[in-house]
């Protein structure tokens, strides 16, 4: 929203010396964020009024028109690019010797060969940027010749961020912020200039029949009708304040209703008062059109609040007026209205219908009841000026079914000031509060606060809410930053954030994984590619793309696709994930934490050792980190596309599944393109949510044997298709007084080997706390262990 | 083989072991020979076994014999182990004349983690040494946890300002860390001190400076008399921790239905110090995390007596702090899953001579 800082001095007296710039700072750390200040220099001198005589064409130049001007005494003929110029009405002239920044000095000069003696200015040459290459029309209070104060053309404009006050209904218009500045420079605001309320209350008049059907929507109506007003220019400072606020001035009873929207954040629209009699606020019937002034026809549900007259639809309530019930050049007669609708009606029905314009947008913030008939004051206050037929046709009328309760607030000061973290004394607050406009009495060492009402529409109703009022004003800035002083709590370890924390050290710190963070959605195009059809999950309503609708099931579809664009600029590397998976069902324990590997190298058949590395990385991880072996079983069953139909073990550590470990298969690798299917993958995918109990205890060290152990190898000629695990089981079953350690050496398939065997190789250790094994203890201790080997079924290996 | 013979014998052994000894150029060598004359199966060690082939008289003067012989030739092993000894120092030393120290090290091919985990245990380390727990929340979240308990009601436009994600299951994603404000009062009870790391969702249209999947952690304070001044202090002591530099830093109103009040809180722009460029939109300030003092509405939600107990609460932009530590121009890398833009080049390509960008 811009501001005019000539505005604001209608209101508060900002002295000629303030830094506007330093201005904006103040309020944006007082009041609301500025986004920018800017300074209004039209360099304008010399200009008049001049009354248009005649308009005629320019031979062979459509865009240009032949202008007879009388500038009081004087006559001048001048060529104009202004699109519209009537006969009779008053211009704003710039004659031979006036100039502006943007004209430079003018001087006669001859146009499409013809003399031309002036200029009759652009809107954009005297700011007022909106009206662009229009003309600037006069009231016709102003005579041919007339000087123009160009005291009124210079200005400052600040821009406040509108998200910035969407909870402040009164910042919406200059008087408001006038009121902050005020309170901000320690001056009086000013009372707001309206008409006496008594002069418009004349019980002789007629009173406007209003009906509301919905005192919630609709809370207050307040209506008068008026009668001398003719389609007229506003007076030029008018015109002039609502171009630097980036309105386009239109005409004087547009621009008015613009006027006080910017001046006290009170939209309010005219109709042509000879065709509306009473007025009934109700609800749209379901599916009527409505064609607004906009000339659009709007197809509306039953929310939608309507202002009707005799029940005929004239105006989208607190959204924008009828086509039908416009204000046109020939109207004499206007009924004014000036009502308070509810927000959050007004944001659903602009949301239904599309449309959101300046009222809504005011509307939408809940906005002072107050401030219908505080406006329509206004309005007469400035409309006499400048219509002097202006006649009531009515009363001010004013329905007011639903009035707004009164907000008072007990406040503890001394509370405040401890929330505050500083020293803020009670006459300070007072002064604070009161600059602001609220109401307050001291009792009993406590504060009782009146909020004003433009203050209590939503914004301000508990004790916090007048804390910031003084906090802000004291200034954020001059409060002492101070390290709290607490109360120690231990609070138990998150076992979720451990677990995660654990697992990325050990990782990408210590085991060469990169890090990467994915999307949590599926992206369907590359699910194809992989052949996946996920089982259904969570889907959303409003995805970020087509196609990305399905929330991930899975870390390994994201991974893959990672792996596939890391692929080009790496000969190997290795990926890590932990994110969010989900399943379907609305609860927010339906998904769970994943860690998801990948281990990548350039170049086919590395997939065992990939494997093997990658196994061996999650061991190094899960004993680091769980305090556990891992286990690893053989699994069949698993039916995604980059799962291989062999290489495909369940990871298992103290009895628990807790994931999967396989390489992905070549057909998969072929399934996205030849060039990944040159590459060799293996992938593991750990559900983290089970390892929350696992805990590392220190094992106790082993002291170094008194007396000297043995260490034999042993290797085993086994199936190939038998599992190691299997093995291991028969292993563990040997028992002897003197064993101390099994270990797993190696397995090996090659030379010397059969084919459909393969060797597995043990290393035992015997030893005895007592004494040096004699030569007889160990050839009895290995024939022992080879007999066993035996009792297995398995074949020595010599 | 009589006494004399012996001493024959065992001086024409110790002339052979003296040539051999000095021909020797090695230790192995030396060591050879060692045992090829004094092991017990060597020609003087075996000599040893006869002494009981020997009349008892003349046992004495033969072991005497013996052991002198095996004595000297000791002694030239140990005078021909210092010869050889002081020769490989010299050549190691001369050998080493060529070697450069100066050369970097071979690197262990490390990991990284990702741009925003480094940051976000930075900021986890200062709250840890300020007694904060961290905490933990779901992505999929509730109506409830996201809006309602946090004093956002249905209608209310806030929620306008926070474009949702929204499942047909009628949960969504997080907009914020902040429903985690509500789980962990619901977990602890007051006092509560608290920090949530996490990804937060938004339904936004991406460009490079706008991403819809993004971190951030939110930090909690509830205890009795907590205030804006310390809120100030802690946030201050936050950014200078993680950002290693001194910073001016501003609070100005904001509006949250979380908190009342409610601040924005700026830093002196890193790009120009303060004195307005693109960046900051000339303001010289930039925005960087919202905060404020925890709306009592709020603490009720969460079962927190508002009469007394009050807090601060504070959502700073993890995805925004890394990128500006790790001068990340486009947040769009941040979940591109691209190594080239994730991973420093000289972690894997080696010690860098010139860096060009």
């Amino acid at each position: 929203m811009l501001i005019s800082v000539n505005w604001l001095r209608d209101y508060v007296d900002i002295p000629d010396s303030l830094d506007v710039r330093a201005l904006a700072e103040r309020l944006t750390i007082t009041t609301a964020e500025v986004e920018g200040v800017e300074q209004i220099q039209t360099g304008a001198s010399g200009l008049i009024a001049a009354r248009v005589v005649s308009v005629g064409p320019v031979e062979g130049r459509a865009n240009l028109k032949k202008v007879e001007l009388d500038l009081g005494g004087k006559s001048a003929s001048v060529v104009s690019a202004a699109p519209v110029l009537r006969v009779d009405e008053l211009v704003v002239f710039a004659p031979p010797g006036a100039s502006t920044l943007e004209t430079g000095e003018i001087k006669s000069t001859t146009v499409a060969d013809l003399p031309s003696e002036g200029m009759i200015l652009p809107g954009s040459a005297i700011g007022i940027p909106a009206a662009d290459q229009d003309a600037i029309f006069c009231p016709p209070s102003m005579k041919p010749g007339e000087a123009i104060d160009q005291a009124m053309l210079e200005d400052w404009v600040i821009e406040i961020d509108n998200k910035s006050i969407t909870h402040r209904p009164d910042l919406w218009g200059h008087y408001g912020i006038a009121r902050e500045v005020a309170a901000i420079l320690g001056k009086p605001l000013k009372p707001y200039p309206v008409a006496d309320i008594d002069e418009l209350s004349d019980k002789k008049l007629p009173e406007i029949p209003i009906t509301i059907d919905d005192a919630t929507r609709c809370p207050r109506y307040s209506g008068l009708k008026m009668t001398g007003v003719r389609a007229q220019a506003a007076p030029l400072w008018m015109q002039t304040r609502l171009g630097h606020v980036g309105l386009r001035p239109i005409d004087c009873l547009v621009d008015l209703t613009n006027y006080i929207m910017a001046d006290l954040g009170q939209p309010m629209h005219a109709f042509d008062g000879s065709r509306i009699e009473g007025i009934e606020v109700g609800l749209a019937n379901d599916g009527e059109t409505f064609t607004t002034l906009d000339g659009v026809e709007r197809k509306l549900s039953a929310e939608a609040l309507m202002i009707q007259s005799n029940r005929k639809s004239v105006a989208l309530a607190g959204i924008m007026g009828g086509l039908e019930s416009e204000v046109a050049e020939d109207t004499q007669t206007i009924l004014l209205e000036s009502a308070n609708f509810e927000a959050s009606g007004i944001r659903k029905t602009c949301a239904a219908i599309g449309l959101r314009t300046d009222a809504s947008a005011r509307f939408e913030k809940s906005l002072d009841p107050n401030n219908t008939v505080l406006s329509i004051q206004r309005f007469v206050k400035l409309a006499s000026a400048e219509f002097p037929e202006l006649q009531l046709a009515s009363r001010l009328s004013d329905a007011y079914p639903n009035k707004l309760a009164e907000i008072t607030v007990e406040v503890d000061p001394k509370l405040v000031a401890r929330t505050m973290g500083h020293p803020v004394d009670e006459k300070q607050m007072i002064d604070i509060l009161t600059a602001i406009g609220f109401g307050v009495e001291s009792k009993d060492g406590k504060l009782s606060v009146a909020v004003p009402s433009y203050r209590a529409t939503k914004d301000i109703s508990i004790q916090a809410d007048i804390l910031e009022e003084i906090a802000r004003n004291v200034g954020y800035d001059n409060i002492e930053p101070r390290l709290p002083e607490v109360q120690v709590r231990h609070f138990a370890a998150n076992p979720q954030h451990i677990t995660e924390r654990n697992a990325l050290r050990a990782f990408c710190l210590g085991l060469g994984y990169s890090e990467v963070h994915l999307y949590i959605w599926y992206d369907e195009e590359w699910l194809k590619r992989l052949g996946f059809k996920p089982q259904a999950g969570p889907t959303l309503v409003n995805p970020a793309a087509a196609g990305q609708e399905q929330l991930r099931s899975s870390l390994m579809p994201g991974l893959l696709q990672a792996a596939d664009r890391n692929r080009f600029h790496a000969d190997a590397f290795k990926l890590c994930e932990v994110g969010t998976v989900f399943k379907e069902g609305p609860d927010s324990k339906n998904q769970s934490r994943h860690l998801g590997l990948i281990s990548a190298r350039r170049g086919k058949g590395a997939d065992d050792e990939l494997f093997a590395t990658l196994k061996g990385d999650l061991e190094t991880w899960a004993w680091q980190m769980l305090g556990c072996e891992l286990q690893y079983e053989h699994a069949k069953d698993e039916a995604t596309p980059w799962t291989h139909e062999h290489k495909t073990a369940n990871i298992v550590a103290n009895g628990t599944t807790i994931g999967t470990v396989s390489v992905c298969p070549l057909a998969m690798r072929r399934n996205i393109d030849e060039h990944l299917a040159a590459w060799s993958i293996a992938w593991a995918e750990i559900n983290l949510d089970q390892l929350h109990d696992f805990r590392v205890e220190s094992k106790p060290l082993r002291r170094v044997p008194e007396f000297p152990e043995v260490e034999l190898d042993f290797s085993l000629l086994i199936d190939a298709t038998s599992p190691y695990a299997a093995v291991n089981d028969n292993l563990a079953r040997f028992d002897d007084p003197l064993l101390r350690r099994i270990t797993y050496v190696g397995a090996y398939e090659g030379k010397s080997v059969p084919t459909g065997k393969r060797s597995l190789t043990y290393r035992v250790l015997f030893g005895s706390p007592e004494r040096t094994l004699a030569e007889d203890d160990v050839n009895a201790l290995k024939a022992s262990f080879e007999k066993h080997i035996g009792g297995c079924g398995y074949e020595l290996r010599r | 083989m009589d006494v004399g013979e012996l001493q024959q014998t065992l001086d024409k052994l110790h002339q052979e072991a003296k040539g051999e000894l000095a021909a020797a150029k090695t230790l192995d060598e030396l060591r050879s020979v060692r045992s090829k004359y004094l092991s017990k199966t060597g020609s003087v060690g075996s000599l040893m076994g006869t002494i009981k082939d020997y009349p008892p008289q003349q046992r004495g003067e033969v072991g005497k014999t013996l052991n002198s012989a095996n004595k000297a030739i000791q002694e030239l092993v140990t005078e021909h182990t210092d010869r050889i000894g002081s020769a490989e120092v010299a050549a190691d030393a001369a050998a080493s004349t060529a070697f450069d120290p100066t050369l970097p090290g071979e690197r262990t091919r490390l990991g990284s983690v990702h741009p925003v985990t480094a940051v976000q245990w930075e900021v986890e380390a200062v709250f840890e040494r300020l007694g904060f727990t961290i905490e933990a929340g779901p992505e999929m979240e509730s109506d409830y946890y996201n809006f309602e308990a946090l004093n956002i009601p249905q209608m209310h436009p806030a929620r306008d300002l926070q474009d949702t994600f929204w499942l047909k299951n009628g949960m969504l994603l997080r907009t914020q860390t902040s429903p985690v404000q509500i789980r962990a009062m619901e977990k602890f009870g007051a006092p509560l001190r608290c920090i949530v790391p996490g990804r937060c969702f938004r339904y936004e249209t991406i460009d490079a400076s706008h991403e819809n999947t993004f971190h951030q952690v939110e930090g909690l304070m509830i205890d009795r008399n907590v205030s804006i001044a310390n809120l100030i202090a802690v946030m201050k002591l936050l950014l200078n921790e993680v950002l290693q530099r001194e910073f001016e830093i501003r609070l100005r109103p904001g509006y949250f239905p979380f908190v009342e009040p409610g601040f924005e809180l700026d830093i002196a722009c890193l790009i120009c110090n303060g004195k307005g460029c693109a960046t900051c939109k000339r303001t010289g300030w930039l925005e960087l995390l919202p905060c404020g003092m925890v709306h009592p509405n709020v603490l009720k939600a969460g079962g927190v007596d508002p009469n007394e107990y009050g807090g601060f609460a504070f959502g700073l932009g993890l995805t925004r702090l890394a990128m500006m530590k790790f001068g990340i121009r486009d947040i769009r890398v941040v979940n591109s899953g691209d190594l080239r833009n994730l991973v420093h080049p000289a972690r894997w390509a080696g010690p860098v001579i010139v860096d060009k960008g």
